[in-house]
């Protein structure tokens, strides 16, 4: 098929190898070589080794989830209809709008880069305060992405359940919260929407 | 194989199904899953890696008596003011939550730090919010959500009343 073309292009390989291997890895690698010499020299060889056993068994374990949440991360992003959500979020009000919002907020794809820019289209567009807050409340704490990509591999695929479980209803929570506080709401006008790059998930 | 990861195949069998009978482009997914497991994988071992060392040299009593299943409800506010000045992107956020759950956390504990950074991370509003959106609207939605972690928390430590699910005692 021909949308399997970029397998072939040695430009894309490289750039995929460049964002893996930049500056932050190596600072990573740097901080676990640091931690690694500090934990050596404060708790002897033994502590050291049953560390790295343990990371050895963490990884193996980690492996089959990384793929299931990166293969459902990457439907979503390719599936998710970006252009249509602000008109579908922003029509709705009452309590169906922070809902929905709710909905939008946790399968939006990509990093913080799409979801404000989103969040930008739907202020300028007058939704009101409940639907913005929900929105953005419900991208940081339910947002399938994070999800799917940080708390599986991390904390474990049931862990991960539990907490979108427990943080379904608070969106509209805080959208409730939101349209009591005494607060005036000035939103700036002009929308500038980034374009989404791949290291938007490490924001 | 645990429940978490029978809901996920679940759930991607059913996204693969929608994916077919859309006939969407499959190069589009496989691409972006090739970009992103470069960018994410060997950050995310390294940074589990520097995790493990770091559960070995910090006193594990230290976390369990701040965050421990004994300290109870008062974990909360400690887990989501722990949350609050993490300043920085998933990697170290989720590392720091695994170095937590290592030394012997309560599941409300990590969902409650969890949640709070990652409705305040300082770096996101920084570039983003503030840019984009304004003082004001940083100000009614800090306040309009200053008390999702500990609700989630509350939530959670209910939920563990009535069962186990969830718990990351895998990785202790």
């Amino acid at each position: 098929m021909n949308s399997f073309k970029f397998l072939g292009n040695p430009t894309w390989w490289k750039r995929v190898v460049a964002s893996a291997f930049g500056i932050s890895f190596w600072g990573f690698c740097a901080a676990a070589v640091a931690f690694g010499i500090l934990c050596f020299s404060l708790k002897g060889g033994g502590a050291t080794q049953t560390a790295l056993q343990e990371d050895l068994h963490i990884l193996f374990n980690l492996m089959p989830r990384v793929l299931i949440a990166l293969s459902i991360a990457s439907l979503i992003w390719v599936m998710m209809p970006r252009d249509r959500m602000a008109a579908l979020v922003g029509d709705n009000t009452g309590l169906r709008g922070p809902m929905v919002a709710t909905l939008a907020g946790a399968v939006t794809p990509g990093g913080p880069s799409s979801s404000y820019s989103l969040l930008a289209v739907l202020a300028s567009s007058g939704a009101d305060r409940g639907v913005l807050v929900a929105y953005i409340t419900a991208w940081a704490t339910l947002g399938m992405q994070r999800i799917l990509i940080w708390d599986v591999p991390f904390m474990g695929a049931e862990f991960a359940v539990l907490r979108f479980v427990v943080c379904l209803p608070l969106p509209i929570l805080a959208a409730l919260i939101a349209r009591r506080l005494p607060l005036t709401l000035q939103i700036k006008d002009q929308v500038a929407a980034t374009p989404s790059g791949n290291k938007d998930a490490f924001k | 194989m645990s429940i978490g990861i029978l809901v996920l195949l679940v759930f991607l069998v059913a996204l693969v199904t929608t994916a077919i009978m859309q006939q969407r482009d499959f190069g589009l997914v496989l691409q972006r899953f090739i970009e992103q497991f470069g960018v994410l994988v060997p950050r995310m071992l390294v940074a589990l890696i520097a995790a493990g060392f770091i559960a070995q040299i910090i006193p594990k009593e230290a976390i369990a008596g701040l965050l421990g299943e004994e300290v109870g409800l008062l974990a909360l506010p400690v887990a989501a003011a722990a949350g609050l000045v993490v300043p920085a992107g998933p990697v170290i956020a989720f590392a720091i939550a695994a170095v937590f759950a290592k030394s012997g956390a309560s599941t409300p504990a990590l969902i409650t730090f969890i949640t709070s950074w990652s409705i305040f991370a300082a770096h996101r509003i920084l570039i983003y919010e503030i840019p984009l959106l304004g003082i004001s609207f940083l100000r009614l939605r800090l306040l309009s959500a200053v008390l999702v972690p500990l609700v989630a928390g509350l939530i959670a430590t209910m939920v563990g009343l009535l069962s186990s699910f969830g718990g990351t005692d895998f990785l202790q």
